[in-house]
């Protein structure tokens, strides 16, 4: 309950904030909707040559984008900002206030940013995955919908986990810059079903970086294609991982020397 | 609890850090076998501090002070030797220990920067689970004490050094802490606001009993505020005592102020040390003094004498200088 609490109280600040850069909301609106231009421009392009990809067809792909752009929204808005925070912290050595707390370490660097306009993506995924759904013509049953709420929530785990070893890596190379890059990288091959990769970038995306699991399976739950074992494999890695990079995060914490003697 | 609210026996902190050359060619080399070297930052260091007391923590740069600040506050292991801090092991960062302490670091900046004070504030309460009406009570009075009522709704971005630190202050005192580790908390800032914050941080102290370890580059924070003061120096304690006993132990000697009838050269009897026309400063040594006062006065027209200690700043400077 105490931790249902301190995140109203940051996400009140967060927003307080935001709110105070309004202009940025236009700007967001702007961006997200040049990019969502471009990926319906290419999911066409793409169904112009073919009626199916991977099994996959244009609906489903659009369920997929719909899932890119949501996770992606929350990983700009919740995640990254806090992860960034985080790594700055460790550099000036100003961690120290948020280890001074007498609340759990991990929850507070975890909660303590919010990026409100990232928030536009969610809504445009939301939307995306709504009309998928009408394309697709299906209804969606309460026991799908439950799944795919899973799903998601076990892929959001997933790369909340990745990046928050990403993100300790700063406990032993100070810059970890770098590093952002290589996620966004990454990442953007999640708009596409991993199936369609070849089996190393295949291999890469589901384990190294679980972009497959964090995208392709909610959109699997989402298109009812999705397998129990699959299901169960997700659970199991989002918990894994949320394991390990608590492991990893107390390791890099006692390594934690800040920056000033 | 144990009778001391700190308490320190033989702790060291020895920092790891890289060392390289400079240049293109060592850089590289560095990044195949880089090359490290051990630093000791807190060498062996030993006290206790009873509950209620007020004590000066005392160095140059570099000196481990905020290393052993960090060390009592949880933040660092020291790499051997023992700590006690209001009965707990700092490091293990229990949460009922947390909740007693709080770290003030003059340098540093943990308001949320474009909100007003209060938004910061209200964060603190929900950290801290102070209850509403303590919450209001504390806050309020803080505010008064501080003379900032007006400026509790400014953004804090748009307050001047001085009102920010106040502001700092407030939110690091909020749950009342019985502990204070209060790092260069004056530094940078003008000698009123210093006073204020002095005069706030004696009151807090009176009013609840707080326990407060001071780092001050100021003097005369250190000497408004506590009777008792540690020195350290390379990691090690130099001194440990009070205030007036560092003036005796270490100042080997003195300042003869004179007011002379007319201009005179007296660098045969001491250092001068300021020379106004008329009013002279000398310096000479604790030994001596008495032969040269006797000197002065027969030798030179003289109007008035007076002999004092040297300012404590000065006395510091020199044992650092010296050591």
């Amino acid at each position: 309950m105490n931790a249902l609490r301190l995140i109203y109280h940051y996400l009140r600040i967060g927003v307080m904030n935001e709110l105070q850069y309004q202009i940025n909301f236009w700007l967001q609106l702007l961006q997200s909707s040049v990019a969502l231009a471009v990926g319906l421009v290419g999911l066409s392009l793409v169904f112009q040559h073919t009626s199916d990809l991977a099994g996959w067809s244009r609906a489903e792909l659009l369920a997929v984008m719909g899932v890119h752009i949501l996770i992606g929204g929350v990983v700009a808005a919740l995640i990254q900002p806090n992860m960034l925070r985080l790594m700055e912290d460790v550099k000036d050595g100003t961690l120290d206030f948020a280890l001074l707390k007498p609340v759990e370490a991990q929850l507070l660097v975890s909660v303590r940013e919010i990026r409100l306009w990232r928030l536009v993506d969610l809504v445009i995924g939301v939307v995306l995955l709504v009309v998928a759904l009408l394309q697709l013509g299906g209804r969606l049953s309460p026991q799908a919908l439950l799944i795919f709420g899973v799903a998601l929530l076990c892929g959001v785990i997933m790369i909340y986990s990745f990046w928050l070893m990403l993100t300790c890596v700063a406990f032993w190379i100070v810059r970890v810059d770098e590093i952002l890059n290589l996620f966004e990288g990454l990442y953007a091959a999640g708009r596409w079903p991993v199936g369609i990769y070849p089996g190393w970038l295949r291999a890469i995306l589901t384990f190294l970086v679980p972009v497959a699991f964090a995208i392709t399976v909610p959109a699997e739950a989402l298109t009812g294609r999705l397998e129990v074992t699959t299901l169960a494999l997700a659970l199991a890695l989002a918990g894994g991982l949320f394991t390990l990079a608590r492991i990893v995060w107390r390791i890099g914490l006692r390594h934690y020397a800040g920056a000033s003697a | 609890m144990s009778a001391s609210a700190i308490q320190v026996t033989d702790l060291r902190k020895v920092y790891t850090v890289p060392e390289r050359e400079a240049g293109l060619q060592a850089a590289l080399r560095s990044l195949i076998r880089p090359r490290v070297r051990e630093v000791q930052a807190v060498a062996g260091v030993s006290f206790q501090i009873a509950p209620g007391e007020i004590v000066g923590f005392l160095g140059p740069n570099g000196a481990g002070k905020t290393t052993t600040l960090k060390m009592l506050a949880g933040l660092l292991h020291p790499t051997s030797g023992e700590a006690r801090v209001l009965g707990y092991v700092p490091h293990r960062r229990e949460r009922a220990f947390l909740s007693q302490m709080t770290l003030v670091m003059g340098n540093r900046n943990q308001l949320q920067w474009d909100l007003p004070a209060a938004d910061s504030f209200e964060l603190q309460r929900a950290i801290y689970r102070i209850p509403p009406a303590e919450f209001r009570a504390t806050r309020d009075a803080f505010i008064e004490l501080m003379e900032v009522g007006s400026l509790i709704s400014k953004p804090v971005r748009n307050l001047s050094l001085g009102e920010r630190m106040k502001m700092e202050i407030i939110g690091a005192l909020l749950h009342r802490p019985g502990l204070l580790f209060l790092d260069e908390p004056t530094i940078g800032l003008d000698v009123t606001m210093q006073r204020r914050i002095r005069n706030f941080i004696a009151s807090y102290n009176q009013r609840y009993g707080a326990t407060v370890m001071l780092t001050s580059h100021y003097m005369a924070d250190v000497e408004a505020l506590c009777r008792r003061v540690i020195v350290i120096h390379h990691g090690r304690v130099l001194y440990d005592g009070p205030l007036s006993g560092l003036v005796d132990r270490f100042a080997t000697y003195r300042q003869i102020s004179l007011s002379l009838s007319e201009p005179a050269d007296l660098s045969a009897y001491g250092e001068v040390v300021a020379n106004a026309g008329t009013r002279v400063t000398l310096r000479v040594p604790k030994a001596e003094i008495s032969l040269l006062s006797a000197r002065l006065l027969a030798e030179q027209s003289i109007a008035d004498l007076t002999i004092e200690e040297p300012p404590i700043d000065d006395v510091i400077e020199r044992v650092f200088a010296t050591e």
